[in-house]
């Protein structure tokens, strides 16, 4: 199914944004509404979206390569982004980093085992003064998650697996 | 006139036009700006940072108007605290540039250093090595050393098929997007992109199939290091071993101008071969480009097949005889024949071939007949495009009516050129019976039935928005092809073109007037030479002496085959052994164009030499020799042994080719943009135009003479009748045709033989996307997969040339959906 058959509500809102002659701008919210499903753009999202935009596939696919919100494979569905920068890292993000990775059993840019969170490190969320803190995406968009620490983190987690679960 | 502007740079002044970018303003001075990313037919961008200068602007007094002066009088100059890019900065008056300071040489050193962090110095086995910009430039600008740690070096993929084309070495690229922006702002086929950012960033193509454009070899030619290679070149020879001829290219009637390059290698047992084809500045033809049938598709000459030895047929089969021998033969045949002489050649031949074979033809009272679907050359000699015309000229003011052709794939540097003069402001026109890529930039798209070719040509002269556009536009060109079409219809079809514009008074003047866009290189030579086609070549064959050049009609058409079985006497004259050759009482070896020299004459009615480039195979004559040859047996004296000689003596017969001869047509003049020189950088691997730019042919309307046009003949309306199809032929650039089936790469792209339905046309015979079907036409049937096209009208059906089933003009159609294989679950 297209995007447009998936979401024809929200393309047509989008699209509306837009003069018809610049309608290539539309790409980056596209671009998320695609990503929303499965939490990574597949190559049929891309190729509907140049197909609508009138731009080539490969035009899409260099936005998705350029900005790193935006993914091309498959991983976790929980997208959690520590910010690891200068001041952050004073703050003791590096040391929150190593033992949520050890607590989780991965290394930084793998995913748990029930693919549910994927861990990466991300420079600057402007929130240096509530670190250690990390963002979540997810198809439900970006979460702040600040002044944290491993424990809380863990039962966070927790809370979003049995809420998998549930569902 | 613009604007003049004078600067200094280096201490030398310079007088440029306003606007001009620094970099360009230098190189009129002579002096080399170092630059990767910059290129003088594209957008400058800035990206690589090579081209850093020192530049200083006199400081202007805000109440005057004036530079304000120093102590000694002299302007005072403000610079900038860093340097600038001399490819972004466009000239500006008083302006005083430094490139070689000490500043700016620091700035050149370690923008190379930087580059070279990730760049792998594979220089010993790379296939730009010695013709490398990054090469070059690091000799005379680095640093010599590196302060970087060798073992950090980034290490990246090395062999990365962007198509089956082009491969990309990752680890060489140095992300100067040149190849991106070409795609992009040149041929306009966005298929290159980068990916990801920073240290990571990589040239990707995401298109189906990979780097899906007709122009793709030429950005291995722009590219400044060596991540872009073809695979056809690649790892196969090294730059400087190579020697070079130009050369025309032969696959279609643009004529851009090539140059082949070439070695005598091991490999090929000792022999001279070519190894790769480039493009050779024109820029009233193809400036810097070619496309990629023409750069790939030249290995069909060193086939296996080729013939080299005369054969006469004896008891029923052909056998081997000497050149004496097989010339008696035909020319016996001939002498016999007289005015039951056909020849038949095709556009494929020089001019000096078809010459020798049209006075031989005139002097034993015989036909020469063109070999050819498409019609109208003879008002081409008429109302053709003005002497002086160039595309490159055309802007704002000129309109250019592209009807019944698919320039993308029948011609695709005229579809480049087409482009690019929209671009500069020109109107375009694009009528067709189906969608084609040109449709994009057209300022009018007229979409008409098949059949309606005539009254679509003949409603721009009307009054109405796309009839002003054409008839009062200072400047009209007039784009013709055969899409749909045999001979009557794209006979009917020219003649309302030339109509149209000399009613609207658009002939003999530069910059308008008619294009064919020919099947051929050189159809509209044989045409300005008095080859004529013949409607009815069956009939017109019927019990005659047939003297075949450079044509393979059994090979295209059954019906064909039983017309030549009708003959008296066929003589077949090719470089291969073709269905027409078998069938032939003498058949004669001929020399490839690469072999040998000539000149063609392009759609433009440009005459252009080509030089031969590799010595020819053993036992083949050149065909204006094999002609001479024959036709002293038959007791008519040609001239034979030199080409030049055959084209001073074609110039003092034809008109419109009065006064020229072998060294004008070798005369050549500076070009803008300089690619040439020492600085290969600046351009890429395009060679410098050092034999010649040709010389354009005059038109009888240049000419001032008094000419009547022909009405506007009628042709029986092709209307697909109720529950009927009508098949119409259409043109790909990657067809059967001998010299793409023999190119192995391009081979891939030739895909299978198709047949373009309307969706409801599909659905009402029950077939899919995709399916494969029986498609039947004149008694012959192939099996064909279905692909929709929404563009055309519902009993329509579009049949490629060239693709296995033969189709010169539309014809009725069957269609039957192949036995539906039942898979057992």
């Amino acid at each position: 199914m297209s995007l447009a058959e998936k979401y024809p509500k929200e393309v047509k809102q989008i699209l509306a944004k837009y003069p018809p002659e610049h309608k290539r701008s539309a790409v980056m919210p596209l671009l998320y509404l695609a990503q929303r499903e499965d939490g990574y753009i597949t190559k049929e999202a891309m190729q509907d979206i140049a197909d609508a935009l009138e731009i080539s596939v490969t035009d899409v696919g260099s936005v998705v390569g350029f900005y790193t919100l935006y993914h091309d494979k498959k991983e976790g569905k929980y997208r959690m982004q520590v910010c690891t920068d200068l001041p952050c890292a004073l703050r003791g993000a590096d040391q929150f980093m190593e033992s949520l990775c050890s607590n989780l059993g991965i290394k930084v840019g793998e995913t748990t085992a029930d693919g549910l969170v994927t861990l990466e490190a991300v420079t600057c969320l402007a929130a240096c003064d509530r670190a250690p803190m990390f963002q979540i995406q997810s198809g439900d968009g970006l979460k702040y998650y600040e002044d944290m620490n491993v424990d809380k983190t863990m039962e966070l987690i927790e809370a979003l697996r049995k809420a998998e679960s549930n569902s | 006139m613009t604007k003049q502007v004078t600067l200094t740079i280096d201490g030398k002044q310079v007088t440029v036009p306003d606007g001009m970018l620094v970099v360009d303003a230098a190189k009129e001075a002579g002096i080399d700006i170092p630059v990767f990313c910059y290129h003088p037919k594209m957008e400058p961008v800035g990206m690589c940072r090579m081209c850093l200068v020192e530049i200083g602007r006199p400081v202007m007094d805000r109440t005057t108007g004036k530079p304000i002066l120093d102590d000694k009088g002299e302007p005072k100059l403000q610079f900038l605290p860093k340097l600038e890019t001399a490819c972004t900065n466009p000239v500006s008056e008083g302006m005083v540039v430094y490139t070689q300071s000490e500043k700016a040489e620091a700035g050149q050193k370690s923008t190379i250093e930087f580059l070279l962090t990730s760049h792998p110095l594979d220089c010993p086995i790379c296939d730009k090595g010695g013709e490398c910009p990054l090469q070059n430039l690091t000799m005379a600008y680095g640093p010599g050393k590196s302060r970087f740690l060798f073992d950090e070096k980034m290490h990246l993929a090395k062999m990365v098929p962007l198509g089956e084309l082009i491969y990309l070495d990752q680890e060489r690229c140095i992300q100067c997007a040149r190849c991106i922006r070409f795609q992009d702002e040149v041929a306009g086929d966005a298929v290159l992109g980068f990916d990801e950012r920073g240290r990571s960033t990589q040239i990707v193509s995401l298109s189906d199939p990979g780097f899906d454009s007709v122009f793709s070899g030429n950005t291995t030619d722009i590219c400044p290091v060596g991540a872009l290679t073809t695979a056809d070149f690649r790892f196969g020879a090294r730059p400087w071993e190579l020697s070079s001829s130009a050369s025309i290219c032969s696959q279609c009637p643009v004529g851009c101008n090539i140059t082949f390059n070439t070695r005598r290698e091991a490999m090929s047992d000792g022999k001279i071969v070519i190894k790769r084809v480039m493009p050779r500045q024109n820029e009233e033809v193809n400036e810097i480009w070619m496309c990629d049938k023409g750069r790939f598709a030249y290995h069909y000459a060193e086939s296996e097949k080729r013939l080299s030895k005369p054969l006469i047929r004896k008891d029923g089969k052909l056998s081997r005889a000497s050149w004496d021998a097989a010339t008696q033969a035909a020319g016996e045949a001939i002498a016999k024949a007289k005015k039951d002489l056909v020849v038949l050649a095709s556009g494929r031949l020089s001019n000096e071939d078809l010459f020798n074979l049209k006075s031989f033809a005139d002097q034993v009272e015989g036909k020469a007949v063109l070999y050819t679907h498409m019609g109208g050359g003879d008002l081409v000699s008429l109302v053709g495009v003005g002497q002086g015309t160039n595309f490159g000229a055309m802007g704002a003011g000129t309109t250019i009516v592209v009807v019944a052709s698919d320039l993308y794939e029948e011609a695709p540097v005229w579809y480049l050129r087409v482009k690019q003069a929209v671009q500069r402001g020109a109107a375009l026109i694009v009528a067709n019976p189906r969608e084609t890529k040109l449709d994009r930039y057209a300022s009018f798209v007229i979409r008409y039935s098949y059949g309606d070719e005539v009254r679509t040509v003949h409603d721009l002269t009307k009054k109405g928005k796309v009839g002003d556009a054409f008839a009062k536009a200072e400047n009209a060109v007039i784009l013709f092809g055969s899409d749909g079409l045999g001979l009557d219809g794209s006979t009917a079809l020219a003649t309302a073109c030339a109509r149209a514009l000399n009613d609207t008074e658009h002939a003999g003047k530069p910059n308008n007037g008619l294009i064919g866009v020919w099947q051929r290189a050189n159809d509209q030579g044989a045409w300005e030479i008095g080859f004529r086609p013949e409607e009815n070549l069956v009939g017109a064959l019927k019990g005659k002496t047939v003297y075949v050049v450079g044509a393979d009609p059994a090979g295209d058409d059954p019906a064909l085959v039983r017309a030549l079985h009708g003959t008296e006497f066929v003589i077949a004259q090719d470089l291969f052994e073709t269905e027409t050759a078998k069938l032939a009482d003498v058949v004669l070896p001929a020399q490839a164009y690469t072999e040998r020299e000539g000149t063609f004459t392009s759609g433009e009615r440009r005459v252009q030499r080509f030089y031969p480039a590799v010595p020819a195979l053993d036992g083949t004559r050149p065909d204006f020799a094999i002609t001479s040859q024959v036709a002293r047996q038959a007791s008519v004296i040609l001239e034979g042994t030199s080409a030049s000689v055959v084209f001073d003596i074609l110039a003092e017969d034809i008109k419109s080719f009065a006064g020229l001869n072998y060294a004008k047509l070798a005369e050549v003049k500076p070009q803008r943009p300089i690619v040439g020189r020492g600085d290969l950088y600046y351009g890429g691997t395009t060679y410098e135009n050092k034999f010649g730019l040709g010389v354009q042919l005059s038109s009888a309307a240049d000419r001032s003479e008094k000419f009547t046009l022909p009405r506007v003949q009628k042709v029986e309306e092709l209307r697909p009748k109720e529950k009927k199809l009508l098949a119409v032929p259409v043109t790909k650039l990657y067809d059967r045709g001998v010299t793409v089936e023999s190119a192995k790469l391009l081979n891939q792209r030739i895909g299978e033989a198709f047949v373009a339905l309307h969706p409801s046309a599909a659905e009402q015979l029950g077939v899919e996307a995709g399916e494969r079907v029986k498609l039947s036409l004149d008694g012959v049937s192939e099996d064909v997969v279905v692909k929709i096209d929404e563009t055309i009208s519902t009993g329509v059906v579009l049949v490629p040339r060239s693709m296995g089933l033969p189709i010169s003009a539309p014809a009725e159609a069957s269609l039957k959906a192949a036995k539906k294989v039942s898979v057992r679950a």
